[in-house]
């Protein structure tokens, strides 16, 4: 560690430095989203770890083989200066990347002898609302609409066509995924 | 701030700015930033159209296409975005934590005074109530952007409680809403 008096002047810095432009190119994770030198800190740690391998061999090699200890914690070196134990909490939790909740789909009434098609779920997949609504409208050709944040209302009963055309667009979801929740009140 | 932020709850609505109202922001944000007029220039042309997405809790965030930028709560400093200052890490004065603050900040924790003034700690001079960067031993990017709660002269020389409020850390709501639709 660098003695106080250099520390001090590297600190400061908020003058640009020399030598580097701006923007800064960052590599941030594909697994946790965080700068990879971050990673170790994240609870799904072993999965940054194969991700880095995988995509960027060269940084992976920086960090996790450079060192013997990658965990920062209250080990290593800090602790012989004598520092004390922090106590409390310090749990970082993983942001739920809204899991794939599987997609649901319901006829709904809406006169004595029309239904409505409602689907929800798909954007737990990552699908593009919008990009669907208007696929689902060319495919039945008919009206739909995206009716809230994760619902999309076909107009006519094509339940059972969905469960041919969901899994034929989108193969990331199965047909066993698909729940029909039958008739539905609105 | 930003703990417990959602996307899909926080945000009340977008709006385009008007140019005039796009002047004023500019014009704040010069003043705030007249170290790195050059970048800001980079960062926020003048001919860029200017989104303001509005959130709970009065808090505005400043995109340009779909990037957010800056934020601020009610009428307080405008604050790089982790994303932005990572790029341009010369927005704000440097505080370092030393390693065994790393996941309590991370946590979402305001820094501590001693996380700051231990050994693997760094401080540059500033005043209470200055935006700032949090740094970590042993790392290059910043973990968060906090606000002094005393200047650095008193966190060295009180060194107890807290010295930085934690407003926008990795990994917290804010760092996960990436782009304005
Ligand atoms: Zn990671």
């Amino acid at each position: 560690m660098a003695s106080t008096e250099e520390a001090e002047a590297e600190a400061g810095a908020k003058a640009p430095k020399k030598n580097v432009s701006y923007p800064l190119r960052i590599l941030y994770c594909g697994e946790c989203t965080l700068p990879v030198e971050y990673c170790e800190y994240m609870p799904n740690n072993d999965k940054c770890k194969a991700w880095l391998e995988k995509n960027l061999p060269s940084e992976f090699g920086k960090i996790y083989l450079g060192e013997k200890s990658p965990e920062g914690g209250d080990t290593g070196e800090t602790d012989k200066k004598g520092r004390q134990k922090r106590g409390g909490r310090g749990n970082i939790k993983i942001k739920k990347k809204s899991e794939p909740q599987g997609v649901t789909i319901a006829r709904v009434q809406r006169n004595k002898k029309k239904y409505v098609t409602r689907i929800r779920g798909l954007a737990t997949y990552d699908i593009d609302l919008e990009q669907a609504r208007k696929f689902f409208a060319n495919r039945f050709a008919c009206g739909a609409s995206r009716t809230d944040e994760d619902e999309i209302v076909i107009q006519g009963d094509v339940t059972d066509d969905i469960f041919d055309v969901v899994p034929e667009k989108w193969p990331e979801i199965d047909e066993d995924n698909i729940d029909d929740l039958g008739d539905q009140k609105r | 701030m930003f703990k417990k932020f959602e996307e899909k709850e926080s945000v009340t609505g977008v709006t385009q700015l008007k140019s005039s109202a796009q002047r004023g922001i500019r014009a704040k944000l010069l003043d705030e930033y007249s170290h790195c007029e050059d970048y800001l220039n980079q960062i926020v042309p003048k001919k860029e159209a200017m989104k303001i997405v509005k959130c709970h809790d009065h808090v505005e965030i400043i995109a340009i296409g779909n990037e957010l930028l800056f934020f601020r709560q009610r009428d307080g400093p405008f604050m790089p975005t982790l994303r932005l200052l990572h790029k341009y890490p010369i927005l704000l004065s440097h505080q370092q934590v030393d390693k065994g603050a790393i996941r309590f900040v991370l946590s979402g924790a305001n820094i501590m005074c001693p996380g700051l003034t231990s050994p693997g700690g760094k401080m540059a001079p500033a005043d209470k109530d200055t935006v700032v960067a949090i740094m970590a031993e042993g790392k290059e990017h910043a973990l968060a952007v906090g606000i002094l709660k005393m200047s650095t002269g008193d966190i060295a020389s009180i060194n107890k409680g807290v010295g930085v409020e934690n407003v926008h850390y990795l990994n917290d709501g804010l760092w996960h809403f990436r782009t304005v639709k």
